[in-house]
């Protein structure tokens, strides 16, 4: 392993507005073989990441599969404990804890106030506990309340995620997807969170369902006070509801920025191939033909490519960038766009097609 | 009928016969694949679209049926004269449709890796298709095989050839499944949600791929997926089908910028879009209903914010708006009769 300077320079939670700050985080899945199990290499899932979230708003983790989203969200929400890096987070005391460092007991005030809520709503619930058993099992688990006392609890939350509460008794095999997502989301907010990490929340469902899901949880932030880390592959979806847009490629974060920005002027070239592949949905503004294909396929995280991990793919690659691996920084001239790219400023590269 | 027209469906009906009830999953559909071109159909889960599908090459498993309908298909002969089979009356196991899967029409799904047998060789699994509806030698049909493979774009494919499915990527799989879909130079080529696995810069070569082979093969595409963006990307004619029915038909402009029916609206209304500005996203109100309790009147009633009180009982009839333009929705129904009683006086 070799250590990387730290070039993303973020005021280490100076910023009262902070909420989590994830530095130089690192996860590392062995590769081993044979009967003794010798560590033949490593799967870096997540290499070198950093960013960091605002109280209150919405940041978007986008990349392909493979790309070690899930595995930062993971890693923050502390199912997996990180190879190394820090995982920074403000306490609602104003106290800033490494989550990266604790271990077992000590981990588990933060687990109600940090919380997720899963993909496919049809295996992440429990098919032989009801409704209520399945909301409130954390309460149970973490000796936070007696199950008994949350009745009232358990029927406002699901009032409010728009659901019956006479439906508390049943099993889950009675909803539909949609309704299914709506008690991940009551399980989820149940322990009043402050941060909830959303893997890919509303890839499952159908779209009108979709549709209903992103507002809801839309009208929950406001309610209840809420920071979102919306992970999602889907970019039309991010750039519904994200403040701010992390893009991640084979374990590393290659761009960061506002929404819009990142939109309208990419300034990685893996942004800009991302961009240009969404399907606009307007025959009107077919981009046949003019789609940037890009060559080749996702790096093995096991054995990537030296230098930027992308330069095999990328359209305009330099000898360099073969042998640096570009670090990722500032973006001259703008407050809030990082980048890791050798020529960021140089390149012109263009932005997602606009709907209106 | 024009001598473009290739499939045919007419009043297509494929009911289950369940224990709970029979489930209408397709209730009378009517759809035209015209040759060459690019039909795609539009629905939200457990709309039909994908049992309607398959049943244009007969595979409906039980406890579903065919209850009525005719599939017709216009087959050119080699002397240069046409003929039109009905796939809906055939057997399904019986040599005739045999004939017509995997070679004339062929199918792509949308879980690569599920399509493919892990047990057998890529190129075994395409060959097998070459042999059994061509009268190669294996030799013959592995040159076959690998300049398939080359076509979609997969590198190295004298090597690839002889490996494993799980040694490919999704995208490489689904290419993979294109070549075999492609071995029997079908004349339609059905694809059920092919791209939905896939990346978004996978899926974006993949759409390239195929738009490009359908020119280079003269071939039909029936192109079935939820996702209204590929659609706007790839299609020609677009069908949206709600609970079993077709609720509107138009060409793909049309559909996108002047749809009719209140679903299609609703639809388009509820995607979140790439634009400048963040807009409230206006979702459909409540879901789709259970199949064993289908909506009296037009299916879509009980979520449409335009019904009116006859719609919950009266079945709307397909409304002819303009030549491409059909739509099955009471709102243009009225409209449409007054039309054409005023006409003869």
């Amino acid at each position: 392993m070799t250590e990387q300077s730290l070039s993303y320079s973020s005021p280490q939670m100076q910023d009262e507005s902070f909420l989590l700050e994830v530095n130089n985080l690192k996860m590392y899945f062995p590769i081993t073989r044979g009967i003794f199990a010798r560590v033949k290499g490593y799967t870096k899932a997540a290499d070198d990441v950093s960013f960091f979230i605002r109280k209150g708003e919405t940041v978007g983790l986008v990349g392909e599969s493979g790309c070690g989203k899930t595995t930062v969200g993971r890693c923050i929400v502390r199912a997996y404990t990180p190879t190394a890096g820090e995982i920074l987070y403000r306490r609602a005391d104003g106290a800033v804890v490494d989550l990266a460092k604790l271990q077992g007991e000590e981990l588990r005030p933060y687990r109600k106030d940090i919380r997720v809520i899963f993909q496919d709503p049809y295996s992440s619930l429990n098919p032989r506990m009801t409704v209520f058993d399945i909301i409130t099992e954390v309460l149970k688990v973490n000796k936070l309340a007696q199950p008994e006392e949350m009745r009232e609890s358990v029927e406002y939350l699901l009032k409010r995620v728009g659901m019956r509460p006479e439906y508390m008794q049943r099993y889950p095999h009675a909803f539909s997807g949609g309704e299914r997502q709506r008690i991940v989301i009551a399980r989820a907010l149940i322990t009043n969170p402050r941060l909830v990490v959303c893997d890919e929340a509303v890839s499952a469902l159908d779209v009108s369902i979709r549709a209903q899901i992103l507002n809801l949880l839309e009208e929950l932030q406001a309610d209840f006070d809420l920071t979102y880390l919306f992970i999602s592959h889907d970019l039309s979806v991010i750039r519904h509801i994200c403040d701010r847009v992390v893009v991640m490629y084979v374990g590393k974060v290659v761009e960061i920025a506002e929404g819009l920005d990142l939109y309208i002027s990419p300034k990685h070239p893996y942004t800009e191939a991302l961009m240009s592949s969404v399907p606009i949905s307007n025959p009107r503004l077919r981009a046949r033909g003019s789609r940037i294909r890009l060559p080749g396929e996702v790096a093995d995280p096991s054995n990537p490519p030296p230098g930027c991990y992308f330069h095999p793919r990328c359209l305009y690659a330099q000898p360099i960038c073969a042998k640096e691996s570009p670090p990722l920084r500032l973006l001259d001239g703008t407050r809030s766009h990082y980048v890791a790219c050798h020529f960021a400023e140089e390149l012109s590269l263009r932005g997602a097609t606009m709907e209106e | 009928m024009s001598d473009e027209t290739l499939v045919e469906v007419q009043d297509l009906k494929i009911h289950f016969f369940t224990d709970e009830g029979v489930v209408r999953a397709v209730d009378g559909v009517n759809l035209t694949v015209q040759r060459g071109k690019t039909l795609s159909l539009v629905g939200e889960s457990g709309c039909g679209k994908s049992v309607a599908c398959r049943a244009l090459l007969h595979i409906v498993h039980p406890p579903g049926r065919i209850v009525s309908g005719k599939i017709l298909y216009h087959r050119r002969l080699d002397n240069g004269l046409s003929e039109t089979v009905d796939i809906a009356d055939m057997d399904p196991k019986g040599r005739e449709i045999r004939d017509i899967r995997g070679k004339e029409i062929a199918m792509i799904f949308q879980e690569p890796m599920t399509s493919l047998s892990p047990m057998y060789t890529v190129g075994s699994q395409i060959m097998e298709n070459i042999l059994l509806h061509t009268n190669m030698s294996k030799k013959e049909a592995r040159a076959l095989t690998i300049e398939l493979l080359a076509k979609v774009g997969i590198p190295k494919p004298e090597r690839l050839v002889d490996e494993y499915p799980f040694r490919l990527s999704g995208g490489m799989r689904q290419r993979a499944m294109i070549a075999m879909a492609l071995s029997g130079r079908p004349n339609l080529l059905i694809a059920d949600e092919p791209t939905t696995a896939l990346d978004v810069t996978t899926q974006a070569n993949i759409l390239d791929l195929m738009l490009e082979l359908q020119k280079q093969y003269d071939m039909a595409l029936l192109f079935i997926t939820h996702d209204l963006g590929v659609v706007a990307e790839i299609a020609d004619e677009v069908a949206v089908m709600y609970l079993g029915r077709i609720v509107e038909k138009a060409d793909v402009d049309t559909i996108f910028n002047a749809p009719m029916h209140p679903y299609t609206q609703a639809l388009l209304r509820s995607i979140p879009k790439i634009a400048m500005k963040r807009e409230e996203l206006d979702p459909i109100k409540g879901m789709v209903p259970s199949p064993y309790r289908r909506p009296g009147g037009c299916p879509f009633h009980p979520r449409c914010t335009k019904a009116l009180p006859e719609c919950s009982t009266i079945v709307p009839a397909i409304t002819k708006l303009n030549e491409n333009h059909l739509v099955e929705c009471l709102l243009y129904e009225d409209l449409a009769t007054r039309k054409a009683m005023e006409r003869p006086s």
